[in-house]
């Protein structure tokens, strides 16, 4: 209620205009007494008129003089402030029962929740603007007009061409296998088996890679049904970590118009990942921090690296 | 399954098993080891009857089934030297029929039972191992799960094992040493416990020679 009124309001007024009202409907109730009486018993019949007539005129007399005052108080009372923020949502600031309803206090929260989250999001997208992460070949900023409609060619590659590359990386590294499916579509599903230590899904869109997923040597890949599983996580914590990693790593390895140097530079990258378990770590010399063995590798020099000793 | 190694703690001087073990229990939940529940690792004798010996006199080979709560729909049957067999727990009952073949060692049943602590993607299992009513020892057994191959991974599990056992580290086990790169399997684990339970029945039975 505090919310609603402010100083504008005459609360002194505000009183004899409530006891206004009540002298008001007092009166009213006079005249519909008085109507409900009738005709008091007077001598002769026009003498009954006559003081039935005049009272009721008294009663509407009094009933006028209360409304000119209610009037004049309602005139002094002022209007309350219109400042609530919701407009007509802040009239529900009046529902009394706060307790079993508290609808206005959390319309007020939600609102400024929102406003908050909009203008976080206005700085994030300010921020991750500044660090193009578009992997296509589409210039940023020129005209719809100017820019051809036709998609970058290097979006759409004969699978064929796909599957060259992919044979020729798998023949560069021996202790690296790498098995090419097309289950779901054209996008080819790699499974690239390193040594013994790990098995890593990549999911591809033509030649550019989208996503991968890094499990033990000795974990399932496969679903029931036989099908690569591309959503699962590995079961192990270092092998989560290795698969931030190797996301990390897909986005930073970017050309967008050579894509199989790409894919040839992140198979590289990968491949250090062979000493996982027997690399310590270049900054601290130890094999274990928080329980993980070195998960970083450099994506220039190929070090190892504990997460939280990488510079 | 990871790469496995047990090995066997000595009890504190002036202290008892139990006081050792709550020792060693303290030190892996400062570590940040979180406790998981019980495991219980068991191990029977059985000598090779007299009849099926033959006149040449052969000695009696000793094999021993043992149970591991880690896997518990399999039995494992080792010999000393020789090869393990992973069978599901019919094995039992089929030891039972072949009575004639194997006669069980009365008394020779060890086990070593304890609490089960996980830290990140290792697991310790640290046990009391007794022989009947009696308490002779504790195993320690420390495995890292994502790795398969011995060789890989050993530097790191000793890191972690000296982290809470201190100068108490165990050096390589031997089955390490057998299988360069091949797959660490539960049966390389089961012929470490089996060397563990040997040598504490060795042990007892010559405390003046085998003081550890």
């Amino acid at each position: 209620m505090a919310d609603v009124l402010s100083v504008g309001v005459n609360l002194e007024a505000f009183a004899q205009a409530i006891s206004a009202i009540q002298a008001l409907r007092s009166s009213v109730s006079r005249v519909f007494d008085c109507l409900k009486d009738g005709m008091r018993n007077k001598e002769t019949l026009e003498g009954r008129e006559k003081a039935f007539i005049a009272h009721f005129q008294d009663n509407l007399h009094s009933v006028n003089r209360d409304l000119n005052e209610l009037e004049r108080l309602s005139n002094l009372v002022g209007k309350p402030s219109e400042n609530h923020p919701l407009h007509n949502s802040g009239l529900l600031s009046l529902d009394p029962v706060q307790d079993k309803t508290p609808l206005y206090s959390q319309l007020l929260q939600a609102y400024k929740w929102s406003n908050k989250l909009q203008y976080h999001a206005g700085l994030a997208s300010g921020l991750l603007n500044q660090q193009s992460l578009k992997r296509s070949a589409n210039q940023m900023g020129v005209s719809a007009k100017r820019r051809p409609k036709a998609q970058p060619t290097t979006l759409v590659l004969p699978p064929q061409y796909v599957d060259d590359v992919i044979s020729r990386i798998d023949r560069m590294f021996p202790e690296m296998t790498i098995h090419l499916s097309r289950p779901n579509g054209t996008s080819a599903m790699l499974l690239v088996t390193l040594g013994k230590v790990l098995k890593v899904i990549v999911v591809m869109r033509s030649l550019f890679i989208d996503r991968t997923i890094v499990k033990g040597y000795n974990e399932n890949v496969y679903t029931e049904d036989g099908k690569l599983d591309i959503w699962s996580k590995s079961n192990y914590q270092v092998f989560q970590k290795v698969t931030d990693h190797a996301t990390t790593a897909l986005l930073h390895y970017q050309l967008p118009q050579m894509p199989d140097v790409v894919v040839r530079s992140f198979m590289t990258w990968l491949r250090s990942y062979i000493k996982l378990f027997q690399a310590p770590c270049q900054r601290c010399g130890k094999f274990l921090q928080d329980g993980l063995p070195p998960t970083w590798r450099d994506f220039r020099t190929l070090e190892a690296f504990h997460d939280t000793c990488r510079q | 399954m990871g790469v496995t190694c047990v090995s066997q703690m000595p009890v504190a001087e002036g202290k008892s098993v139990q006081q050792t073990v709550e020792l060693l229990t303290r030190e892996l939940e400062m570590l940040g080891a979180e406790k998981q529940g019980t495991f219980c690792v068991d191990d029977e004798t059985y000598h090779t009857a007299a009849s099926t010996l033959g006149s040449q006199g052969q000695a009696g080979k000793l094999m021993y089934v043992m149970h591991n709560s880690e896997y518990p729909l399999s039995c494992f049957a080792l010999f000393e030297n020789g090869p393990c067999l992973v069978a599901d727990t019919n094995f039992d009952v089929l030891m039972v029929k072949l009575k004639g073949f194997f006669q069980s060692a009365k008394a020779s049943k060890i086990e070593t039972r304890g609490t089960r602590y996980q830290y990140y993607d290792f697991l310790v299992k640290v046990g009391t191992v007794t022989m009947g009513p009696s308490a002779r020892g504790i195993s320690v057994e420390g495995e890292y799960g994502p790795s398969v191959v011995a060789s890989d991974c050993w530097s790191l599990l000793l890191e972690f094992l000296q982290s809470f056992l201190g100068s108490n580290t165990p050096g390589a086990p031997t089955v390490f040493g057998n299988r360069h790169d091949a797959v660490y399997s539960p049966a390389d684990t089961m012929l470490q416990y089996m060397g563990l339970f040997n040598k504490i029945r060795r042990q007892q039975q010559g405390p003046v020679a085998g003081i550890r």
